[in-house]
């Protein structure tokens, strides 16, 4: 028994990597779906009174419509599932008994860190293939490398939404606590990307890559932001350690 | 193996230690009594270094994997089994071995594969129990180790604390007195955040605690009452039940010399004469009040 194995159990067994991999692979085939049966579906809720039209769907369509709801509902649960993991005050007494035991608090961030933002990253390039494939099925193909850049991308905002909660969760001793005050800092960074040209060098600025690279967009136009996210993620984790090891159980 | 010299911890204007010293000496069993809110928690938390002492210093001669911490109240994920959390504990540990072992001492190897969440208060004691000594850790802090379990439980704590005695230091709270008396060669009795007390149990006692006889009769009870009395080394002679005569004595030197000549000179008929064991619950109340 090892504290990665530990981290696994609490995936498997508290069903949290069922929820990420349900939610994604869900949106994975519902966004291109949606996508592909848009003006039916509009057509059949507007009546005879309201005539919608609307473009016909091309391929980056179903990708856009799966990164929306991956995004929002997605990135929900990813970060429920961080916080689960990463709120050690959650269960004072069990942080007491591995706290006790371990030289260095990075020993006990480090597993549950890379388990749970692994897991959220994994579940979603799983979602992306379902939505690719899906997308190819109803729509037609959308470029390998965008896909795959950009999924590698939103992967990366991920590890960085699950640092933001790693970091937030050593301040506090509820996991409801660390939830709200994840969304919250995820919410606001994308405002601080209204001032001017901040906003391209944000992690916010990775949630839309997916949908831009398979559209024809240009992945250096992403590099600026994945750098920054990448050291911002290093930067929360060693706040989350040196704030695990400081605080008082 | 345990030193601490001058601790306080503060909580704004209130001090949950005031200048605690602590002299723990290498595989002993340290028993720490003190009254609710004593800041014995507060101590074990300090020396555990789940808490940073606002002043004064701790030595601890173990590594962080050596020493073994359990809560008053400890829990556990409750998706876990019991064998998971102390292989986990073991493996900490650096020792994975005995497992096994652990879990039978604790009385648990029936209950070990089931989750802990299903598991009584009790159950969760004994399993604490077993993930503290898993690994055969150097140093134990147990904080009211017994609190939660049932009168065999509570034995089974004690023999093991017993038994950890040479081979871990250990360091334990209960607000049980006869429990620390029973087990601990070493005492501290902290009221207020002071350590007013401590030592070698044995010196403790006997040094503070005025020593006393318990004589039982056949007859003749008063009279040799009287007699008693009026020695200049007895305190008091209070009589006991129906057949005892407690005697306090200042001396226990005196006693030994004179009390069997003053009971065989009043005429008493004696069944048994034996010394009373200094109590911790009398030395607790002499230094506390």
């Amino acid at each position: 028994m090892t504290l990665w194995r530990l981290e696994w159990l609490r995936l498997v067994r508290t069903r949290r990597l069922l929820a990420l991999t349900g939610v994604y692979v869900f949106f994975g085939f519902v966004g291109p779906l949606t996508a592909r049966y848009l003006p039916q579906i509009l057509e059949r809720f507007g009546g005879d009174q309201m005539q919608v039209v609307v473009p016909d769907p091309v391929p980056a369509d179903g990708i856009a419509q799966f990164s929306a709801n991956a995004t929002q509902i997605g990135l929900l649960v990813a970060v429920v599932v961080a916080a689960g993991a990463l709120t050690m005050g959650a269960l004072g007494e069990m942080a007491v008994f591995l706290r006790t035991r371990v030289a260095s608090p990075a020993r006990l961030l480090l597993p549950r860190y890379v388990v749970a933002a692994g897991a959220g990253a994994a579940a979603f390039a799983l979602g992306s293939m379902v939505a690719w494939y899906e997308t190819a099925v109803l729509l037609g193909g959308v470029p390998a490398g965008g896909m795959a850049a950009g999924t590698a991308l939103g992967m990366l905002y991920l590890a960085f939404a699950a640092a933001v909660a790693a970091a937030v969760g050593s301040r506090f001793d509820g996991v409801l606590s660390t939830v709200l005050g994840a969304l919250v800092a995820l919410l606001v960074l994308p405002l601080l990307g209204l001032v001017g040209p901040v906003g391209r060098w944000l992690p916010s600025h990775l949630v839309g890559a997916q949908t831009d690279l398979v559209s024809g967009g240009d992945v250096a136009g992403y590099l600026g932001s994945a750098a920054v996210t990448a050291a911002v993620s290093a930067l929360l984790l060693w706040a989350a350690v040196r704030r695990t090891g400081t605080r008082e159980w | 193996m345990i030193e601490a010299a001058g601790l306080v911890k503060a909580y704004g204007e209130t001090r949950a230690l005031d200048g605690v010293d602590l002299a723990v000496p290498a595989g002993s069993v340290f028993g720490l009594v003190g009254p609710n809110g004593a800041g014995k928690t507060t101590l074990l938390s300090i020396l555990a270094g789940l808490r940073t002492p606002t002043g004064g210093t701790v030595t601890i001669g173990a590594g962080p994997s050596e020493v073994a911490v359990l809560p008053d109240t400890p829990r556990f994920d409750p998706w876990l089994t019991g064998r998971e959390v102390v292989a986990l504990a073991a493996a900490l540990a650096g020792a994975p071995g005995g497992v096994e072992e652990a879990l039978a001492d604790a009385g648990l190897d029936e209950a070990a594969g089931r989750r802990v969440g299903g598991y009584s208060r009790g159950m969760l004691q004994r399993l604490g129990i077993a993930a503290t000594v898993v690994g055969r850790p150097r140093v134990m802090l147990l904080d009211e180790p017994a609190s939660a379990l049932d009168p065999a439980g509570r034995r089974e704590v004690l023999d093991l604390v017993r038994r950890s005695r040479g081979e871990a230091t250990v360091v334990f709270s209960s607000h049980i007195l006869a429990d620390v008396q029973e087990v601990s060669d070493h005492l501290g009795i902290l009221h207020r955040g002071r350590m007013l007390l401590q030592g070698e149990a044995g010196g403790l006692l006997e040094g503070r605690v005025e020593p006393a006889y318990v004589v039982r009769f056949r007859r003749g009870r008063d009279a040799a009452a009287s007699a008693l009395a009026a020695l200049p080394w007895v305190q008091e002679a209070a009589p006991s039940g129906d057949l005892d005569l407690r005697v306090r004595v200042s001396s226990a030197a005196a006693a030994e010399e004179g009390l069997v000549a003053a009971l065989a000179s009043s005429g008493a008929a004696v069944v048994s004469i034996r010394p009373e064991a200094p109590s911790l619950e009398d030395l607790f109340l002499e230094v506390t009040s």
